[in-house]
């Protein structure tokens, strides 16, 4: 295989899968990033075999073929080239020559046969959502993921279609057992039997998906095969094998019952609440937080350093009461809110508390107190 | 200053027993009968530590047996510890029946290190009708040897310019730091005494044994740096654990199994006074021929639960041979992280939280054990029946978390 290829685009797409690659290399070729040649594109694949991503990028192809070269490597060689073309070559021994102005290159490959297959899957079919959409819904949950590898079903988001007054509603839920997020979206086209069911995106897909949303504008499609979610947008596809697992029964946490309902600006909540976390240790991450009609006085102790407190404005007309949570968990909601203000709905310190936008029905977070 | 009770168990019971003193007697255990303490008429006959009650009645026919009361020795230590802390705060609680004090900023204060020393024995005395003997020396290593030097009753002092007299003809094994091990070791090289000790070539203490070669070659000549270190800057504790040396020695795996509930509901209760959990669980089974096994094994998230601590036990239990009997089993977990008190969103979980904390209380208020598992009920007097070393007179040592 021989092709030249303009370092930036090149240096692009091997950036992308530098956080796909298997860093704990059980299988040596899955460090490797998979380079394929043929009509006019280069396509550069990385896989875990868990989440895999393929881009394809414009390049001059001389001649045809694939190869495999470990991707941190080759990342960092094309980082530092001098000019703007990179030539490529692979030979028949493996061995791969890189190019470029006066530097010269000779690294050693793995054959193509010996990277997994990435799914060929159709071009048609599947939801479709706007990267601003998918954004919003990603980034109002994947916080709440559980970062705790045993717990498989909760290292993931859940996502399910419904239908609720004739329209299709797509939901994302994200919970580690301590806190939930959830969020719903009106969405438009033929809905996948997978999605009406319900399915788990793995923690490590939830973040490549992030990232693809986040990289300028364009529709990023979903689409399902053989137990993996397949998200396309642009030249770039992602794969991931979708969670073999149940999720809980996220309706059964968020409380129903909770009789007391305050109202709160965000920004200086958000704020209080940061200044509260700079005395916290691991030991004590736990903010106090005292409610009472007009008022709500936040703190938070170390008893190695000190305590501090601060008082803020609460549109609240009930008990008196106090409750403790982990700040962290209450700024993760907070940091994603677009409203001015959030509604606390809450019942008593070992009751969970729902937090829900002042206004828009579509979002709610429900978090479980600390013991004081 | 170093302080050691004279024959403390045994001197406990016959101030308690007035019909006791002044007589032979010894301190067992309950179930296996081994000599914990004799009292020094008893060990006039060469009765020691360590004897079966067989063998301690060969040595003195007419020695009464009392079967020890640790709550009672622990109490009484704590209050001669409180007596210690009239003089200086920095106490060093070295065990049940000895601590170090450093007495450096209090010796205007009372007069001296003897006047001191005089006190204390003094207090005691009057207060528990204990004796005790005190070393008084410029650090801990020779103060713990001038307090072996009279005994009972004794105070001896080891003044700075005495010391390497005092060094010169002492056997190494006399110091404490030096076991049997090393002082084999140290006669390979023909050093027997502690002048010689002092006086061998640093580097070639250091060539045979390593970096401690430095400190045995100080200790020769009496030099010890160590501060008297007391409860509030100990070094936090780096795992909790628990184990019992059982009746009988045992070989079905379900009695085996029901002495880690036992234990794991200890071990967990204690990880949740301190608020940490543990990463990594470990299994010791000592058997009847003493040789010692430990396994261990590393979880995915850290635990405080007494029944997770149990289930990883039992499954080290099965990885073992349990054909041949078992006479200590012990369960410990490390690797510990601070779990603050979150609560968890899931019923099954927050029930199984708020369950542990509600048999915390229950025991807390009424004794160890009060509230347990059902399985457990019937295996007799629960608990290690032994003073954990983790023990100190104002509660259990801090914990240590990364």
């Amino acid at each position: 295989m021989n092709f030249t290829i303009e370092k930036e685009a090149f240096l692009k797409g091997l950036g992308r899968i530098q956080g796909i690659v298997e860093k704990r290399n059980t299988i040596p070729v899955l460090a490797n990033v998979l380079l394929e040649g043929s009509d006019g594109e280069l396509h550069i694949t990385a896989t875990d075999l868990e989440v895999g991503m393929r881009s394809s990028y414009p390049a001059n192809i001389a001649k045809s073929g694939k190869i495999t070269v470990s991707a941190k490597k080759l990342y960092e060689i094309i980082k530092e080239l001098p000019d703007r073309e990179v030539a490529f070559a692979a030979k028949d021994n493996c061995w791969i020559e890189v190019k470029c102005g006066k530097a010269h290159f000779n690294i050693v490959g793995l054959a193509a046969d010996e990277f997994p297959s990435f799914p060929q899957s159709s071009r048609d079919g599947g939801i479709s959502l706007s990267s601003a959409l998918c954004k919003e819904i990603i980034e109002k949950t994947f916080f709440a993921m559980s970062l705790d590898e045993s717990k498989y079903n909760l290292n993931g988001i859940f996502l399910r279609a419904f239908d609720s007054s004739g329209e299709t509603r797509l939901r994302l839920v994200a919970t580690d057992g301590h806190r939930l997020s959830l969020i719903d979206k009106p969405i438009a086209g033929n809905v996948p039997d997978e999605v009406k069911r319900g399915l788990i995106l793995p923690r490590k897909g939830v973040l490549e998906l992030k990232r693809l949303a986040e990289e300028g504008d364009g529709d990023l499609t979903l689409s399902f095969q053989d137990n993996n979610a397949v998200v396309r947008k642009g030249q770039t596809v992602v794969v991931m094998r979708l969670v073999d697992g149940e999720f809980p029964d996220y309706e059964r946490v968020i409380p129903k019952a909770n009789d007391q309902q305050a109202l709160i600006a965000v920004d200086p909540f958000l704020h209080a609440l940061r200044r509260m976390l700079i005395l916290s240790s691991e030991k004590s991450r736990g903010v106090k937080m005292l409610i009472k009609p007009g008022v709500l006085e936040v703190s938070s102790s170390n008893p190695e350093l000190g305590d501090a407190r601060e008082e803020l404005d609460l549109d609240y007309e009930g008990p008196e009461m106090t409750i403790g949570f982990n700040a962290r968990y209450i700024l993760d909601i907070l940091q994603v809110q677009d409203e001015t203000r959030v509604r606390m709905i809450f019942k008593d310190q070992l009751s969970p508390g729902l937090l829900r936008p002042e206004k828009s029905d579509d979002f709610l977070a429900v978090v479980m107190p600390m013991r004081l | 200053m170093h302080v050691d009770m004279n024959a403390f168990f045994a001197s406990v019971e016959q101030q308690a027993n007035p019909a006791l003193r002044g007589r032979p007697i010894a301190v067992i255990g309950t179930g296996r009968t081994v000599v914990t303490t004799a009292s020094y008429e008893a060990r006039a006959f060469g009765v020691r530590t360590g004897m079966n009650t067989w063998q301690a009645r060969q040595a003195c026919p007419h020695i009464t047996f009392v079967v020890g009361d640790n709550r009672k020795y622990a109490h009484t230590s704590a209050r001669i510890v409180a007596m210690m802390r009239d003089y200086t705060p920095l106490v060093e609680v070295f065990s049940i029946d000895e601590a170090f004090l450093d007495v450096t900023g209090s010796l205007n204060l009372f007069g001296g290190a003897e006047s001191i020393a005089y006190l204390l024995k003094a207090r005691i005395r009057h207060e528990f009708g204990l004796t005790c003997s005190v070393g008084i020396a410029p650090n801990k290593l020779l103060a713990k040897l001038a307090s072996e030097m009279q005994k009972p009753d004794g105070l001896t002092i080891i003044a700075p310019e005495r010391v390497p007299e005092v060094l010169e003809g002492l056997p190494v094994r006399e110091l404490c730091g030096i076991g049997g091990k090393v002082e084999r070791q140290l006669a390979d090289l023909g050093i027997q005494t502690c002048g010689q000790l002092g006086r061998y070539p640093v580097a070639a203490l250091k060539r045979r044994f390593g970096v401690v070669g430095e400190k045995l070659s100080r200790m020769g000549r009496g030099q010890d740096e160590a501060p008297v270190i007391p409860p509030e800057k100990e070094d936090p504790v780096k795992s909790i654990g628990h184990s019992m040396t059982l009746e009988q020695d045992v070989t079905g795996r379900d009695t085996l199994a029901r002495y880690l509930l036992q234990l794991a509901e200890m071990v967990g209760r204690r990880a949740r006074r301190h608020a940490v959990s543990g990463r990594t669980v470990h299994l010791t089974v000592r058997y009847a021929d003493f040789v010692t096994v430990g396994r261990q094994q590393t979880r995915v998230s850290p635990t405080s639960r007494s029944q997770e601590i149990y289930r990883d036990a039992v499954t080290l239990l099965d990885s073992l041979d349990l054909t041949r009997p078992v006479r200590l089993v012990g369960v410990s977990v490390s690797g510990l992280v601070h779990q603050a008190s979150q609560l968890p969103l899931f019923d099954g979980e927050r029930k199984a939280t708020l369950l542990a904390a509600a048999m915390d209380e229950a025991n807390d208020r009424f004794g160890e054990f009060a509230v347990t598992f059902a399985s457990i009920t019937e295996t007799g007097e629960k608990g290690a029946r032994v003073i954990s070393p983790s023990w100190r007179p104002d509660g259990v040592r801090k914990v240590d978390v990364r």
